[in-house]
């Protein structure tokens, strides 16, 4: 689920990055401003929290095995605007330390793991009630928000593969959202368990006073923030650039290579040529890595 | 237990390292936009970044074992693209391939060449806010106690019983493991505000010694400078 580098068109990353980049400015200001300290070690060791359940995998049935993604848990406790930006924390590290997914794509995956989920998430779950205290309505809220914010989210990963032309819609949309469904039932049984628990332990916690409200503001910036890059697709058809939604729409994708064209290429000589001139590239690639390695510093030991 | 898997080469010493974190970040993004801005089907531009991202990886001393081992986790995702849209041809997949591959290096040489508290407060002075660098710090400073806490717990749950629950019942056990993890978390967080304002926190957290920019920094810099605009423009020099 996390892009990739290199699978993003670079205007979609590049518009991406730049949403999910005024995000989190906007999102820290208010979160800085809006309420105490006393948020600020709080979402540090939840994004710790979300960090280290990612890298524990753990057995479901059979062979496979799953983790919590927790976008939608850390929108219920947190509130959208935290609980985003401690997605959005747990993605750079994860970015640069375990490279999962790429530094150009980041504001493309912060947009769909962080923010559709934190924001879906917390929606679901106040609109089903889940804070009012019941217990059986905070599992089945808790649920359905963990399940929906991954459906959402998966979407959006669609979506944006099929506008920059790397999956087509009719094959990367039905994948995508068919696995996560798979995957959104077990976020939404971690999620409800987790709830449940709480309840019982520390209700202070689900229903603490540290989280920031939305406001209308907030709502007109999101909605500003969604707005301009629809904008820009449906410009994008009027002027000179490429459009990408009329490749999504109408598929004129050329016809696959058959096995005819492969052996016209192996004959031609082409191949080899190019097959040649590749290794000679990757000798010269070892010998100057060979050479690099040889300047000071203090080598591994293991 | 092994904790030391993200950044784990970043206490080795070469002239890499000894850059200043702001330096890095801003070349090395640099190097990944360049690498996402070459037409596709270019393949030999391509194969000089290798060449250029070779010299670095070897500077920097990480072991190239280590190197490669991390790149190849791109394979399942170009094999998925493969499936997904086989039309694209050969160009188009070796395209999308040695894009994916050379930005992974270039951030596996990133992040091993530079202490975790060195890059944030490289993010810290390229204008990162400052909730989000405090959040990556806590998030590095307690991910291992966490991490540690919850094996101690699977370790009780594996030793308590045989066998597998059902699918309900293992999600209902997970469940409250993972809550009892969030109380500690909470708790841990507490006692942290507390030690905060024990200490004077008012909104920021000062460090010793500030950045330094030198003249290593500015070679570096310009070397990546000159590389790109040579791959994308030709040599920067008047035609005789």
């Amino acid at each position: 689920m996390h892009i990739p580098d290199g699978f993003l068109s670079t205007r979609i990353a590049v518009s991406l990055d730049a949403i999910s980049g005024a995000t989190i400015l906007y999102a820290s200001r208010r979160v800085r401003f809006a309420t105490s300290d006393r948020l600020i070690p709080v979402m540090g060791v939840l994004a710790a929290f979300v960090f280290a359940s990612q890298m524990l995998n753990f057995p479901i049935i059979g062979g496979t095995s799953g983790h919590l993604v927790g976008g939608a848990l850390l929108g219920i406790l947190l509130g959208p605007m935290a609980g985003f930006l401690t997605m959005a924390t747990v993605l750079i590290a994860q970015a640069l330390f375990l490279q999962d997914g790429g530094l150009l794509a980041l504001g493309a995956n912060i947009f769909n793991i962080g923010a559709v989920t934190a924001f879906v998430g917390h929606g679901t779950y106040s609109l089903l009630g889940g804070g009012k205290g019941n217990p059986k309505r905070v599992t089945f809220a808790g649920f359905v928000a963990a399940f929906l914010s991954l459906i959402a989210s998966a979407a959006c990963c669609a979506l944006q593969l099929a506008l920059s032309g790397t999956i087509p819609l009719q094959i990367g949309l039905p994948a995508m959202v068919g696995y996560h469904a798979v995957i959104g039932m077990i976020e939404g049984g971690l999620t409800a368990g987790i709830l449940s628990f709480l309840l019982h332990v520390r209700p202070d916690l689900l229903n603490s006073d540290i989280k920031p409200k939305l406001n209308i503001l907030d709502w007109a910036g999101a909605l500003i923030l969604v707005a301009i890059p629809a904008a820009i697709l449906a410009t994008a058809g009027s002027s000179g650039l490429p459009d990408p939604l009329q490749g999504l729409l109408i598929s004129n994708a050329p016809p696959p290579p058959s096995a005819a064209d492969a052996q016209q290429l192996l004959s031609s000589g082409r191949f080899t040529d190019y097959a040649f001139r590749l290794g000679i590239f990757f000798l010269f690639v070892c010998i100057v890595y060979i050479a690099a390695r040889l300047a000071p510093g203090r080598r591994h030991s293991p | 237990m092994r904790h030391s898997f993200i950044d784990r080469f970043a206490n080795l010493d070469s002239p890499l390292h000894a850059l200043d974190a702001r330096t890095k970040l801003l070349g090395f993004a640099a190097l990944i936009v360049a690498i996402l801005l070459i037409p596709q089907g270019r393949d030999f531009i391509f194969f000089s970044y290798f060449f250029f991202i070779a010299i670095f990886a070897g500077i920097s001393q990480i072991p190239l074992g280590f190197i490669v081992r991390r790149a190849l986790t791109i394979l399942p995702f170009i094999i998925l693209a493969t499936l997904a849209a086989p039309w694209r041809g050969i160009a188009g997949l070796s395209t999308l391939f040695l894009r994916a591959i050379l930005c992974l290096i270039v951030v596996i040489v990133l992040t091993n060449t530079t202490r975790f508290v060195e890059l944030l407060r490289g993010l810290r002075g390229l204008g990162c806010p400052q909730v989000l660098a405090s959040n990556l710090g806590f998030l590095y400073r307690y991910l291992f106690v966490l991490t540690e806490e919850f094996m101690q717990m699977r370790q009780a749950r594996d030793c308590r019983r045989v066998g597998r629950a059902p699918f309900r019942k293992e999600l209902a056990i997970m469940g409250s493991m993972l809550g009892t993890l969030l109380v500690r978390s909470f708790e841990h967080a507490e006692r942290m505000y507390k030690a905060m304002l024990s200490r004077g926190y008012a909104g920021e957290f000062p460090v010793a010694n500030p950045h330094r920019f030198s003249w290593p920094d500015l070679v570096f810099l310009l070397a990546i400078t000159l590389f790109v605009w040579t791959t994308f423009f030709g040599f920067p020099l008047p035609r005789i």
